[in-house]
C-alpha cells in the first residue's frame, strides 16, 4: 500500500509555467436549486472581474476560482495546496434580510451558518481541515467566507430570487476586496 | 469582530426531524423520522431534451452523482431503445467500481466507524474520524484521503470530471480511456482490494473482537425481518449496475426477480397524513404499517439487503468474505432455504464486503481485453419513447423513469431514490432504538441520542437527495411527545 498521502496540490489546476495560486475561491451549492446557486454565480461574477481587471492592466494576485457542490473532506480536499480560501455560499440566518451579504472568517461562523461547510456523507469541514492539517496537508492559514441570505433552497430552478440576484455583486465585491486584501507587500503573487 | 450563531431548533426545522410518541403508559407507541423533500424536480426536467439527463440529474445532490448519473444514462439508452456496446457499459461499470471505493470507503471512516470503534457511549464530539482514527492510527487518515484521491482520479480519467461524471449519453459513452489510463486504473485498483482487506481487519480487530459490540450487533433492539430488495446478475450474484431486481422474503425464500422496467408492478408507495414521505412497499404484500414480518410490504434497499438477496458475490475475495459474515451472523438457513443476517447493524461489515468487491472489480474490469477499445458507443436511431434505468446507488435501489415526446422530450419524469426505499425500515429502527430507553415516560438521557443516531445512521441515508444542505456532523433534535401530542421534553445534540 502506498507509503505517502497524497492531497492534491494547487498546482493540479494551474497550466504549466503559470504562477502558483496562493488563494482559491469557491462558489458552494447547487446550480439548480434556486437561491442555492448563488454561491455559483457570485463566483462566475467574481471570475468576470478578474479578467477585466487583467484585461485593463490591473494588477491582480494569481487566484483560482472553483464551482463546488460538495462539503466536508471534498471540500478540504480541493483547499489543499493554497495559502488562503474564500468560501461563497448561500445562508440561512435566522431573521435576517434576504440578499443580505456577510463576510467574515470561517472560524467566526457558526458549524451550521452556511449550508455547504459541512456534508452529511463524511466529516464536517472544522474536522476534515484538522484531520488534514494532521495529516500534513497544507492548507490554508486563512479562510475566509461570504454568504448571501437566502430562502428558496428547496425547489428546482435555474433562477434567483429577485432579492438574491440584486445581491450578486455586492457579494463579488466582497470577495473581491478579500482578493485583493490577500496581496503581498511585493506586488502580484 | 460579531460572533455569529444559529439557533438550532431554526436550523433544525425540517431537517431530519425525530418525533418520538408515547402511549398513555408512558411506552413509545411510535416514531417518525422527518426527512424534508426537494421541490419541483419532475416540473424542472420536463420540457428539456432527455440527453440533458444524465448530467443534470447528477446536480440533484452532491453525495452520489454518479449513481444519478449511471441511472439517468441507463434510462435514456431505454428511451431510445439502445444498447451500447460492451465496452461502454464496462467503462461506465468501471467508473462506478472506482465510485463504490471512494464512497464505501468515506462511510465506514467517517460516519458508520463512529458508532463502533469511537463506541456508542462516547461523548459525541468525539464521534467523528477524529475519533476512529484516534483508535487506529492517524497514519489510517492518510490511506482513506489516497483512496479517495485515487477513486475520485479514476472517475475524473472515465467521467471527464472529478466529482459530476459527464460522459455516459445515451448509446455508450463519449470517449474511451487509453492504455495508460487503463495501467493506472489496475494499479488503483490493485491498492483498493489491499485497503478493503485492510478495513476488514480493521473490523475484525476492533469490532467482532469486542463481545459487547458483537452482543450489540445481535441484539433484538437492532433486529428487524423484514423483505429485502437488491440487484442480482444472471448468477444472482449482486451487481452495483445491471441486472434483475431481487426480492427475498424475511423467511429466506426468493419471492422473484423483475426487470427494472417492472418496478410499478411490484412496488407502490403509502401515504400517511403526518408525513408528506411516501413509503414504499411491495405491492404483492401489502401494506400492514411500519412492522416486520412476512405478512408487511416493507421492504429493505441496503448493502445488507444486498447480501440477503445474493447467492453469493461474483469476485473470490468478497465471496470468501460473504461467506465469514454468514457463517458467524446466520450460520443456520430461514425456513425458506437461504440465510439471512437480519441484525441491521451488520450493515456496517456487509458495506466493507462490497467495497471488497467494487475493488477486486475494479482489477476485472481494467484488465478486460475490450476495455480500451474505441468503440464505445451505438448512436441512437429509433424514436425516443419512455425507459427506465435502475442502478444500486450505495445507499438502496435507484430507479429513473423517463417519458418523452417523438423528439426526445421529456414529458415526464419519475425518480424512485436509495434512501426513499428505506423510509419504513429508518422509522421501524428508530421507534425500536427509542423503546430501549423509555419506559413508562422516563427517558435514558445518555445514550437516547447516539442509539438513535446509530438507528438511522447504518442505513446510510442520503439527505443530499433530499435537501440542500444538512450540516455534517448530525445536529439531531428529538422530540418527546405525550398521548395528548404535547412535547414534554426535546433532547438535542451537535445543535
Amino acid at each position: 500500500m502506498a507509503d505517502q498521502i497524497a492531497f492534491r496540490t494547487s498546482s493540479d489546476t494551474v497550466a504549466p509555467g503559470s504562477p502558483r495560486p496562493r488563494t482559491i475561491v469557491v462558489g458552494l451549492g447547487n446550480p439548480v436549486l434556486g437561491d442555492d446557486g448563488v454561491g455559483w454565480r457570485v463566483a462566475d461574477e467574481v471570475e468576470r472581474r478578474l479578467s477585466d481587471a487583467r484585461e485593463a492592466g490591473c494588477e491582480i494576485p494569481a487566484v483560482v476560482v472553483e464551482r463546488l457542490g460538495v462539503g466536508g473532506l471534498r471540500l478540504m480536499e480541493f483547499l489543499t495546496g493554497y495559502d488562503e480560501a474564500i468560501l461563497v455560499d448561500a445562508a440561512e440566518f435566522p431573521g435576517r434580510p434576504l440578499g443580505e451579504v456577510r463576510a467574515c472568517s470561517l472560524d467566526e461562523l457558526d458549524s451550521y451558518a452556511a449550508g455547504h461547510l459541512d456534508s452529511a456523507h463524511d466529516a464536517s469541514l472544522r474536522n476534515a481541515l484538522a484531520l488534514g492539517r494532521r495529516l500534513g496537508a497544507r492548507l490554508p492559514d486563512r479562510i475566509q467566507t461570504v454568504t448571501v441570505q437566502a430562502s428558496r433552497t428547496d425547489e428546482f430552478s435555474e433562477d434567483l430570487s429577485p432579492e438574491i440576484e440584486a445581491a450578486v455583486p455586492a457579494a463579488a465585491t466582497a470577495v473581491f476586496e478579500l482578493i485583493m486584501s490577500t496581496r503581498d507587500p511585493a506586488g502580484v503573487r | 469582530m460579531e460572533r455569529i450563531t444559529i439557533d438550532p431548533v431554526t436550523r433544525l426545522e425540517g431537517h431530519g426531524k425525530i418525533e418520538i410518541f408515547l402511549d398513555p403508559d408512558g411506552e413509545v407507541a411510535n416514531a417518525y423520522f422527518q426527512i424534508p423533500e426537494l421541490r419541483g424536480f419532475e416540473r424542472f426536467c420536463v420540457g428539456r431534451p432527455v440527453e440533458e439527463m444524465p448530467t443534470l440529474t447528477n446536480r440533484i445532490c452532491g453525495v452520489c452523482p454518479e449513481a444519478h448519473h449511471m441511472a439517468s444514462a441507463k434510462a435514456a439508452d431505454a428511451v431510445y431503445h439502445v444498447d451500447p456496446p460492451r465496452t461502454a457499459k464496462l467503462l461506465r461499470e468501471l467508473l462506478y467500481s472506482a465510485f463504490y471505493v471512494t464512497d464505501h470507503t468515506t462511510h465506514f471512516y467517517a460516519l458508520g466507524g463512529p458508532d463502533f470503534i469511537v463506541g456508542p457511549d462516547a461523548p459525541p464530539a468525539e464521534r467523528n474520524i477524529l475519533g476512529v482514527l484516534a483508535k487506529v492510527g492517524m497514519e489510517v487518515g492518510g490511506q482513506v484521503i489516497q483512496a479517495r484521491k485515487q477513486g475520485h482520479n479514476v472517475i475524473e480519467m472515465i467521467g471527464g470530471r472529478k466529482i459530476h461524471p459527464a460522459t455516459a449519453v445515451p448509446g455508450g459513452m463519449t470517449h474511451g480511456i487509453t492504455e495508460e489510463q487503463r495501467a493506472e486504473i489496475e494499479r488503483i485498483g490493485r491498492w483498493s482490494i489491499e485497503f478493503a482487506q485492510f478495513s476488514l481487519g480493521i473490523f475484525d480487530k476492533m469490532v467482532l473482537g469486542n463481545d459487547a459490540y458483537k452482543e450489540m450487533i445481535l441484539s433484538d433492539g437492532y433486529t428487524h425481518r423484514t423483505y429485502y430488495m437488491g440487484l442480482v446478475d444472471p448468477n444472482n450474484k449482486g451487481n452495483f449496475y445491471d441486472g434483475r431486481v431481487s426480492i427475498m422474503s424475511p423467511d429466506g425464500e426468493r419471492v422473484g426477480t423483475y426487470a427494472p422496467a417492472e418496478y410499478r408492478d411490484w412496488i407502490a408507495e403509502h401515504v400517511e397524513p403526518w408525513t408528506y414521505l411516501k413509503f414504499p412497499y411491495l405491492k404483492k404484500v401489502g401494506w400492514k404499517g411500519l412492522v416486520d414480518g412476512a405478512d408487511s410490504g416493507v421492504y429493505c434497499a441496503t448493502p445488507l439487503s444486498r447480501l440477503n438477496v445474493a447467492e453469493g458475490m461474483a469476485t473470490p475475495l468478497a465471496q470468501a468474505a460473504y461467506e465469514r459474515f454468514y457463517d458467524t451472523l446466520a450460520p443456520k438457513p430461514e425456513s425458506g432455504g437461504k440465510r439471512l443476517v437480519h441484525h441491521r447493524l451488520a450493515t456496517h461489515w456487509a458495506r466493507l464486503i462490497e467495497l471488497l468487491y467494487a475493488a477486486e472489480h475494479m482489477v476485472e474490469l481494467a484488465t478486460d481485453p475490450e476495455i480500451t477499445s474505441p468503440n464505445i458507443r451505438t448512436v441512437p436511431t429509433e424514436k425516443p419513447t419512455e425507459g427506465v434505468g435502475t442502478v444500486e446507488a450505495p445507499r438502496g435501489t435507484l430507479t429513473h423513469h423517463y417519458w418523452t415526446d417523438e423528439r426526445g422530450v421529456l414529458t415526464a419524469v419519475n425518480l424512485l431514490v436509495g434512501t426513499t426505499n428505506n423510509y419504513a425500515p429508518m422509522a421501524m429502527s428508530i421507534k425500536k432504538a427509542a423503546q430501549s430507553l423509555i419506559h413508562k415516560g422516563v427517558v435514558v438521557h445518555q445514550g437516547l441520542l447516539n442509539r438513535v443516531e446509530m438507528a438511522f445512521r447504518l442505513y446510510d441515508p442520503c439527505f443530499g437527495c433530499a435537501t440542500h444542505s444538512f450540516p455534517g456532523e448530525m445536529p439531531l433534535q428529538v422530540a418527546i411527545r405525550n398521548s395528548d401530542g404535547e412535547v414534554i421534553e426535546v433532547l438535542s445534540q451537535n445543535c
